[in-house]
């Protein structure tokens, strides 16, 4: 009896176990382990040893405009992609929703279809298809005597990654807000439409309060990715032109593994994490007030 | 490199070589970390211009006492401004293998249409500056008639070989001999500078960057003049359709220069006994078999190797070759990928325009000198460390 109780008091964990201890050792252990080391100037480039610096190295990452640089590129990456994707997989949604049955399987499909490309292949696809002699989109648009520069101008080129971005991720945010459109019953659409609402009245009367949870989960969850942002840029521009799409994270990677410098790095790191961890908050305080 | 490493396995059956290969970020990543967790490999490749910090961080054992060994080979097999980009305080630190410098690759066809041809009738790469911006002049034309250029004379391919060597060619100087401050914004470095950004800006000879892929469209047969490193040769082989011609880079400035760099063979630092017997026959062999190596776009670093028939029948090789009096490598600094960050971004802005070539090189200078004195910094509190 006795047994049973304390077997069945300790089971939870003990399921949870293996997957603590990957976490533990993979996750929480390096995450502790670089805050430790943000406080160090390390550069394993110097004979010299690792030494306590306190803030230093979040001081010099304030002073560091190529700080600034990075994390203005992540920002203006975040404001462009949040929008565009959460529309844009709702608007589709909403679209594959009013498809008829036999239909929606395969809409889904094709939606989806591009997140499961890795960004090693969909980046050497898109810097193809956005190549100005001869990439795909020119080609097409040279048809029209117009050619863009759309990686080579600092004002195009951050532009022309968050539409490879909405094309690559659109997909996942997409299939939950179907999934979120599938649970609302259709009798508020119909009862609403016997008082006389027409189609738009009842999506944004109707269907989108009812979505509302669903819809900032999906936009916390994207703000978190987009500010991670690295592949995309990492593969298609390099950072280029004039740095303009260095994002704070390839900052970060190059700080760290190029140069060695590696107590810089985390600091800048955890300053990415405090970033998004205050945007998280407060969003999280919404959803919960609402 | 895989078939001389198998031929050398054929070879000498008690040694055996297990070869790794990988992209050269991945590789000095790994190859760092491992010099630092001491699990380096026995022999390992490294860029002479990249070798200082490994010197500094003491991975790599000094060749000397090997070369003047019983299985040695005679130093001045090795063109000194070669031999010392892996010296450091009289020590020899690695066995340079070849020397890949920039050249001029030009379009044969482009050139015959534009008359640029000698007596015979033969493609006539140019010598100097006078006829080098004569041939831009010539090259540079609108074909399909809408008044915008569509054929290049030139173009700027990687910014960092051909704005060094422009650089190098104007006499600049890029650090103090003690590599204690940066000279990148001195007045010959500004004025070399101020060229490349006229030959698109003033001149139009060269198109901007941003609308332009420059190595790419000399594949294309789009441009008359590419200054490119002799390793993309194997991409121009492969292209039936393109008349292509190597030729020593023409004196724009006022001294002859072109930037190199070196693969050069490295052994791990604590080897001994037979281990280091084995390694040291490996690098022996790989440099006396570095024709081969050569084959595929690469210069034999050995004079006698170049002073033979084989080497000659490479013509683009051969031609590159010439250069290696007055090949320049890169500055020899540990902090080279940060040095380079501020030096790109720099020529990138001035290219652009967004920059005036002064004013680029001053910010990177001023950054660069921040560099130093960050680890000026470091070495100095080092008595102060727990």
């Amino acid at each position: 009896m006795r047994k049973g109780k304390f077997l069945s008091r300790f089971s939870g964990y003990l399921f949870l176990l293996p997957y603590l201890s990957l976490f533990g050792t993979f996750l929480l252990l390096p995450v502790c382990y670089g805050l430790g080391l943000s406080f160090f100037r390390w550069e394993m480039l110097s004979l010299a040893p690792p030494r306590f610096i306190g803030f230093g190295n979040y001081m010099e990452a304030f002073r560091t405009p190529y700080f600034w640089m990075a994390l203005g590129a992540t920002f203006r990456f975040v404001i462009m992609i949040v929008p565009l994707v959460v529309i844009g997989a709702l608007v589709v949604a909403a679209g594959i929703n009013a498809l008829p049955g036999r239909f929606q399987a395969l809409f889904r499909a094709a939606y989806f279809f591009p997140t499961i490309i890795s960004i090693s292949v969909a980046g050497i696809l898109w810097r193809w298809f956005f190549n100005t002699e001869f990439g795909l989109f020119n080609a097409l648009s040279g048809l029209a005597g117009f050619k863009a520069p759309w990686i080579t101008d600092v004002n195009w080129a951050m532009k022309s990654i968050v539409f490879m971005t909405l094309w690559w991720t659109l997909g996942g945010p997409m299939v939950i807000l179907l999934a979120g459109l599938r649970q609302i019953p259709t009798q508020y659409r119909e009862a609403a439409a016997i008082d006389g609402a027409n189609a738009l009245q009842r999506f944004f009367y109707i269907t989108l309060p009812i979505l509302r949870p669903v819809l900032l989960f999906v936009v916390v969850m994207s703000i978190i990715a987009s500010f991670q942002v690295f592949g995309q840029t990492f593969m298609i521009t390099r950072g280029g032109p004039e740095l303009s799409t260095r994002v704070l994270m390839q900052y970060i990677y190059e700080t760290a593994f190029t140069n060695y410098r590696i107590g810089f790095g985390a600091a800048m790191s955890w300053l990415l994490f405090l970033v998004i961890a205050l945007f998280s908050f407060v969003q999280f305080r919404i959803i919960r007030e609402g | 490199m895989l078939r001389i490493v198998r031929r050398f396995n054929r070879e000498n059956p008690d040694v055996h070589v297990l070869m790794q290969r990988m992209d050269w970020v991945t590789y000095y990543n790994k190859l760092f970390v491992a010099g630092l967790g001491e699990r380096a490999p026995e022999v390992f490749i490294v860029h002479a211009g990249n070798i200082e910090r490994f010197m500094q961080a003491d991975f790599i054992r000094p060749i000397d006492d090997l070369v003047i060994g019983p299985h040695g080979m005679d130093e001045k097999d090795f063109t000194e401004n070669i031999w010392s980009a892996v010296e450091k305080e009289g020590r020899h630190y690695a066995l340079p293998l070849d020397v890949h410098m920039l050249g001029m690759y030009y379009n044969k066809k482009l050139f015959r249409e534009a008359g640029i041809v000698d007596e015979r009738g033969e493609p006539r790469p140019p010598r100097t500056r006078r006829e080098f911006m004569d041939a831009l002049d010539q090259l540079t034309r609108d074909t399909d008639g809408d008044s915008e250029p569509d054929q290049w004379g030139f173009v700027y391919t990687w910014y960092r070989t051909n704005a060094y060597t422009i650089m190098r060619q104007w006499g600049g100087k890029f650090f103090t001999p003690d590599n204690q401050r940066c000279l990148l914004n001195c007045p010959e470095n500004v004025e070399a500078l101020e060229f490349c950004v006229d030959l698109i800006r003033k001149h139009k000879l060269v198109p901007p960057p941003e609308n332009f892929d420059s190595w790419i469209g000399f594949r294309q047969g789009k441009v008359g003049i590419a200054f490119e490193g002799i390793y993309m040769l194997e991409d121009l082989k492969k292209q039936e359709d393109l008349e292509y011609g190597g030729a020593p880079l023409p004196l724009l400035g006022k001294i002859p220069a072109a930037w190199c760099d070196s693969h050069t063979i490295c052994l791990q630092r604590d080897l001994e006994g037979k281990r280091l017997e084995a390694a040291w026959r490996f690098a022996r062999y790989l440099s006396d078999n570095s024709l081969d190596w050569a084959e595929g776009g690469q210069v034999p670093v050995r004079k006698s190797l170049r002073d033979t028939k084989r080497f000659r029948q490479m013509r683009v090789q051969y031609e590159f070759a010439k250069q290696i009096p007055y090949v320049r490598y890169v500055p020899r600094i540990p902090f080279v990928f940060e040095f380079f960050s501020e030096y790109e971004t720099a020529v990138e802005k001035a290219l652009r325009g967004s920059l005036p070539p002064r004013e680029a090189l001053d910010i990177a200078t001023e950054n660069i000198n921040g560099i130093i004195q960050r680890r000026e910094q470091m070495q100095t509190t080092r008595g102060t460390s727990p």
